[in-house]
């Protein structure tokens, strides 16, 4: 591994974690082997920054990718199916969240993360993005790899969806 | 690209990122250095190899496999065994040499022998 890419990594580490936080719905165990598995296949060059890109922004995509196979994997082994074969090995799923997630004690925080769920995944996707990790709506299209005109229409219809969401009365509705 | 007007949001997620990076675990430089791995073998391939591995056995098999069939001149019947010997050898030979055992077939008209 290359030391500037090291640097790199280390600079972007605590945005990562956010974005895999995001991308797992919030949950900080599954977020915490997402950015493991991101690393790893870094380390043994599953992953490689081609330069078409900027490093953040294809970092990012790989995240993003990787929270997607651990979602369908996680899926699947809450499949009957699954469940069958894991009962089989002896391999159950934990359902205990773990001890990280206990921490989520932050109201705000969890109230924003709640509004999100209820947005459509690409509008949550482009408003963390752009909001929390500061990127242009072209760096934002670039993670979620769809057009400027896609990345546009789902911000604009985001934000106006998130505020509605995040009004008291509306959180007292839905009991939030 | 955010406008004055999106301050709001702006601040709501600012503040969500400054709780989520007290709560990122702590960088860790050894995943980075873990010895090169070869990805491992998706399990997908396995049936897929499963059923190329039968078939070259099976094809290995037939191929290999001991055939009894006999010789042609074993199979055929004793029926057509006979001893060597000049051709109509049982015929009494004619008075003329030129007439053909089978000339008495042939019409009055053009058997020259017919008397």
């Amino acid at each position: 591994m290359e030391r500037a890419i090291a640097d790199q990594l280390e600079a972007l580490h605590p945005d990562a974690f956010g974005w895999a936080l995001h991308c797992c719905a919030g949950e900080h165990g599954r977020a915490e082997d997402v950015l493991q598995n991101s690393y790893l296949k870094l380390a043994q060059q599953r992953a490689q920054h081609d330069g078409r890109s900027s490093f953040k922004t294809w970092w990012f995509g790989v995240i993003r990718f990787t929270a997607h196979e651990e979602f369908r994997r996680l899926r699947y082994r809450e499949s009957l199916l699954g469940k069958l074969l894991l009962q089989l090995t002896g391999d159950a799923h934990d359902p205990q969240p773990s001890p990280a997630r206990k921490m989520e004690l932050d109201e705000r925080r969890a109230e924003l993360r709640r509004c999100l769920a209820q947005l459509p995944a690409r509008q949550a996707e482009v408003l963390h993005l752009v909001f929390y990790q500061d990127l242009t709506l072209n760096e934002a299209a670039e993670v979620m790899r769809v057009s400027i005109g896609s990345v546009r229409q789902h911000y604009e219809r985001g934000k106006a969806r998130l505020r509605m969401l995040l009004q008291p009365e509306h959180l007292h509705e839905t009991g939030v | 690209m955010k406008l004055e007007s999106d301050d709001d949001l702006l601040e709501i997620f600012s503040h969500a990122r400054r709780r989520d990076q007290k709560d990122a675990p702590a960088w860790r430089p050894e995943l980075l250095e873990r010895p090169l791995q070869r990805p491992a073998t998706p399990l997908r391939w396995i049936p897929a190899a499963l059923v190329a591995a039968s078939v070259i056995v099976v094809a290995v098999f037939f191929t290999h496999a001991p055939t009894h069939e006999p010789r042609l001149s074993e199979a055929l019947p004793p029926l057509f065994e006979s001893q060597p010997g000049e051709l109509f050898a049982s015929m009494e030979p004619s008075l003329m040499s030129l007439e053909s055992p089978s000339d008495f077939l042939l019409p009055d008209s053009l058997n020259p022998y017919n008397p």
